[in-house]
């Protein structure tokens, strides 16, 4: 039984040849898991279930022209689930099931996918090392000493250990990308927009995005094409023509102009790092594309307004977390003031509650102007100054992240740090534009290292024939 | 005492009639059974997302026609953070910075003094839960949550409990005329906070607010008393606190229910999950033609019509009435409107029925209205007739053949009778001749008992005139 480690194309011709079922798929499924518990990276495994589901669609015909029937996938604890625990890694929600599906997984759910179970994350998606959640961090699969990064550390964990071979993700802040490329897999951030959020815990609302965490590029696109589409649901989801993201694949990249901004290869970036950019560098440029580092505004704030505006937001889309309706509810108050009190106090973990805090007085009296109203306006410069990039340039590039994935100890004290760690993905966020991780090496160490590259709105396509092409000559 | 002046400002919260709630598609009905009409968006689970109700802006964008406001093109909806356990997602959607309307004004008139009352902003925003409260427990009703509320802030343009209850009449007139609300103040769909200041200068006084008043008259008296407490501390050398008040009818008194504490901090930011958009001036003009005639021009109308004017605020009050004359508007209105406001309505009352329930079509009031009018029926046949015409499908002849009721027109028949009459009652004609109007009224009266009400009252009034001035 060997066939998780098979492309999706494989697998498929293996079910369609009928020399493996759905069920051998699951089955394997859970072997793996349970013989890498060490690694933790989910909250829930939903084995009863999946197993139910798919003896069932073991005796159904395989749809031939759809490359993911019957293909497991791992679902980041931050999409609801119907039925399924969905617990934001939070004790809030420790027993929370919920009553719908999220857009996303009525789409995988329509596609005749497998969900095998819910994901460790970051309490609430906030962090990026994945150590803040109530069910103790998952661990990287290259080295179960190092962190997976975060917030979706679960899913990268599970599809770079060969768990599962598909996951969905979040990323409000750099929340697929860092962890991607601290593990070794690709992960996507699509165009906001592009994807609908009905049925994603929000963290921050003008920024999460849904995406997909896979072993390669041409899976991930193709795990892509089944998320995407207007939802009368989210009315901030794009109304934009249904396209085929792997079209593009296999073409080969030349006469492209790509930017690296100077910052993205400055001195907070680790010079392995930097030594693995250059061999991309090289390898682009000897295809016939131009690559040019510019000056670009901004890029250093963005941390600075991802705190203001991702915290504000939080504040608020956190508020219907009261004990009230549903979830954790603090027995023994005496009155509804003293009720909420016990209620968040207990519920919520620290970095959750620092965020709160933080986010509310953010957004109090006249600190709205002063910062948040502020950090929007500075926001709306950064999306012009990426704008004027993209009217000359096809790409940007540059390092995912500043440092290898660290050990799981490591940097526990200072709340600030962990920011940091996202510095080079968050400025995607502030624009709304599609960015994604893909390997493009590894250190003394054998940790991976990302390449980050950002392309136009809504140009993913294009973008994963570019990570395509050089996934294949980066071998 | 009588030198301070009471400034008053109205803060109005309608329901508006939608089918569904204002951010999600469950139904907009409460009141029946609870915790029916709610889903996951209502309930605020985790992951849901608001949408908009258009119908509900149309009905916002129609509000502020009807009020004279400016409309804010940007539609933009912003987030209000309090907790409270009617409020599911610990903030309230609402429209804090860009309201949909904006400087508009309502016309009152009070003791024939016409002054018009400033609208400081109308705007779109959500009702919270229903709370119920026993022993040491609350119930939350969520089929109120998410109904689409209106809130229409006023200007302190107000100086007197009259003219707040002037203000909040013509209000109501408009948004029912407007359709938009029921504007049921004891069912809640209306509501009111008002804020009252004394000042004995041209300087505001501090205001207090006082809270859900039950209805427009008690507003009128929660005001007065509000007004009176406050000069009664100042006189006494105490300071008037800004704080929140309960009105208390079977005392005549407003009660403190807290002190507002400064900088009440709601933490406005725009709703993120609610992108803005533009309305255009072809989406105002399609609002614009769904508007029906106001009151104020129909009471116009009325009058110059000749209705009397204790009449035409009958017909306006009684919107059903005043809508069934739209399209009559060339028959004879004073006898339309009699029939309606009189043995119409009192059909109506008898059997609970709306006009548009009956029977009676505007084709028939027309023809009814005519007949009278020429003297073909009088209005003892229409007393006979109403509940035929009300209730049944028949056409007026019918009905009349069918209550075997004869309109006598044969002019030979008639003249016997008249000259009968005016033989038998001397003392009339001589009255008559002498300028006395009552005389002819009498005569008529005689001829009809003659006939029982079955002469043509017209051509007996030209025979009677005739045989008088031989």
């Amino acid at each position: 039984m060997n066939n998780l480690k098979l492309s999706i194309k494989e697998i498929h011709s293996r079910l369609v040849n009928k020399e493996i079922t759905p069920l051998d798929l699951v089955e394997e499924c859970y072997e793996k898991i349970e013989e890498n518990s060490i690694l933790n990276s989910f909250i829930t495994v939903n084995k009863v279930e999946a197993t139910e589901y798919a003896k069932e669609l073991s005796k159904q015909e395989v749809e031939k022209d759809n490359l993911l029937w019957g293909i497991p996938i791992a679902i980041k604890d931050n999409i609801s689930t119907k039925g399924i625990r969905t617990t934001c890694a939070s004790r809030m929600l420790e027993n929370y099931i919920p009553i719908y599906d999220a857009t996303v997984i009525e789409k995988i759910k329509e596609q005749k996918m497998i969900i095998i179970g819910k994901t460790n994350m970051d309490e609430f998606a906030m962090g990026s090392t994945s150590r803040t959640s109530y069910f103790g961090s998952p661990k990287n699969p290259v080295d179960p000493t190092k962190i997976t990064g975060g917030s979706s550390g679960g899913s990268a964990a599970c599809v770079a250990g060969g768990l599962v071979p598909l996951a969905l993700g979040t990323d409000t802040g750099g929340s697929i990308r860092q962890p991607a490329s601290y593990t070794g897999i690709v992960g996507m951030k699509p165009t906001y927009g592009r994807v609908s959020r009905y049925g994603l815990i929000a963290f921050g609302s003008s920024l999460d995005q849904i995406g997909p965490m896979t072993r390669n590029v041409y899976e991930n696109a193709l795990l892509l094409n089944t998320l995407v589409g207007r939802d009368k649901k989210d009315l901030t989801s794009a109304d934009k023509e249904i396209e085929d993201f792997t079209r593009l694949i296999g073409q080969e990249v030349k006469g492209m102009k790509i930017a690296i901004p100077k910052y993205f290869v400055s001195d907070i970036v680790s010079p392995i790092i930097i030594e693995k950019l250059n061999r991309v560098v090289e390898i682009l440029e000897a295809n016939g594309n131009t690559v040019e580092y510019i000056d670009m505004k901004y890029l250093d704030q963005a941390v600075t307004l991802y705190q203001i505006i991702a915290m504000g937001e939080a504040s608020s889309n956190l508020a219907r977390f009261d004990g009230v309706k549903f979830g954790y509810r603090s027995e023994n108050s005496s009155s509804v003031e003293e009720m909420y009190e016990n209620t968040r106090g207990e519920g919520f973990g620290k970095e959750v509650k620092r965020r709160i805090m933080v986010g509310s007085y953010l957004l109090s009296g006249d600190n709205a102007k002063t910062y948040y109203d502020k950090a929007l306006m500075i926001r709306n410069a950064m999306k012009q100054e990426f704008d004027k990039v993209f009217k000359e340039y096809d790409f940007i590039l540059g390092p995912t992240t500043t440092t290898v994935a660290y050990p799981l100890d490591e940097n526990l004290d200072d709340p600030t740090k962990s920011f940091m760690d996202d510095v080079l993905v968050i400025p995607v966020n502030m624009a709304g534009l599609p960015g994604m991780s893909i390997p493009m090496g590894k250190d003394q160490d054998n940790m991976p290292i990302g390449l980050h590259i950002i392309g136009n709105r809504f140009e993913e396509a294009k973008m994963y024939q570019l990570a395509y092409d050089l996934e294949k000559k980066l071998k | 005492m009588n030198d301070y002046k009471t400034t008053v400002g109205i803060e109005v919260h309608c329901e508006l009639k939608t089918n569904a709630k204002m951010f999600s598609d469950s139904l907009n009905n409460y009141g029946g059974v609870a915790n029916v009409n709610i889903n996951e968006i209502d309930f605020a689970l985790p992951g849901t997302l608001p949408t908009i109700n258009q119908y509900g802006v149309e009905l916002g964008i129609k509000v502020a026609l009807v009020l004279n406001c400016e409309i804010n093109k940007k539609v933009v909806f912003d987030r209000k953070n309090y907790f409270y356990p009617d409020l599911p997602k610990g903030y309230q959607i609402t429209q804090a910075r860009n309201p949909i309307g904006v400087n508009g004004y309502v016309e009152i008139e009070v003791d024939g003094q016409k002054k018009k009352i400033g609208i400081h902003d109308i705007h779109l925003e959500e009702d919270t839960c229903k709370s119920t409260h026993a022993d040491t427990k609350s119930y939350l009703d969520f089929n109120r949550n998410g109904v689409p509320l209106l809130e229409i802030v006023s200007e302190p343009d107000m100086n007197s409990p009259e003219e707040a209850m002037a203000y909040l009449e013509k209000l109501k007139e408009l948004l029912l005329y407007a359709n938009v609300s029921d504007c049921k103040m004891e069912e809640g769909s209306m509501r009111c906070d008002v804020n009252v200041s004394v000042s004995k200068t041209n300087q505001l006084g501090t205001r207090t607010e006082t809270k859900n008043i039950g209805s427009i008259s008690s507003v009128g008296r929660a005001i007065s008393s509000e007004a009176i407490r406050q000069i009664q501390e100042l006189e006494q050398g105490n300071v008037i606190h800004d704080e929140t008040r309960r009105y208390d009818e079977k005392q005549d008194r407003t009660i403190l229910m807290r002190v507002k504490e400064t900088g009440n901090d709601y933490r406005y930011f725009p709703e993120p999950d609610l992108p803005s958009y533009i309305i255009t001036d072809n989406d105002i003009e399609k609002v614009k033609e769904t508007l029906e005639v106001m009151p104020d021009k129909r009471r116009a109308f009325y009058l110059e019509k000749g209705i009397s004017s204790v009449n035409s605020d009958k017909l306006i009050q009684n919107k059903q009435l005043s809508d069934f004359l739209l399209g009559l508007e060339d028959i004879d209105l004073v006898i339309a409107s009699n029939l309606l406001l009189g043995d119409i309505s009192s059909y109506l009352n008898k059997t609970e029925k709306k006009i548009t329930e009956t029977s009676l079509t505007k084709d028939k009031l027309r023809e009814v209205t005519t007949m009278l009018s020429t003297g073909e029926i009088t209005n003892k046949v229409f007393k006979d007739i109403v509940v035929d015409l009300m209730g049944t499908n028949l056409s007026i002849k019918e009905i009349i053949e069918k209550k075997g009721i004869k309109t006598i027109s044969d002019e030979n028949a008639l003249l016997e009778i008249v000259t009968k009459v005016i033989e038998a009652n001397p003392e009339s004609v001589k009255d008559y001749h002498e300028g006395k109007d009552r005389a002819i009224k009498y005569l008529m009266g005689q001829i009809m008992k003659e006939t029982k009400g079955q002469a043509n009252a017209a051509i007996v009034s030209r025979l009677l005139q005739e045989e008088l001035n031989k």
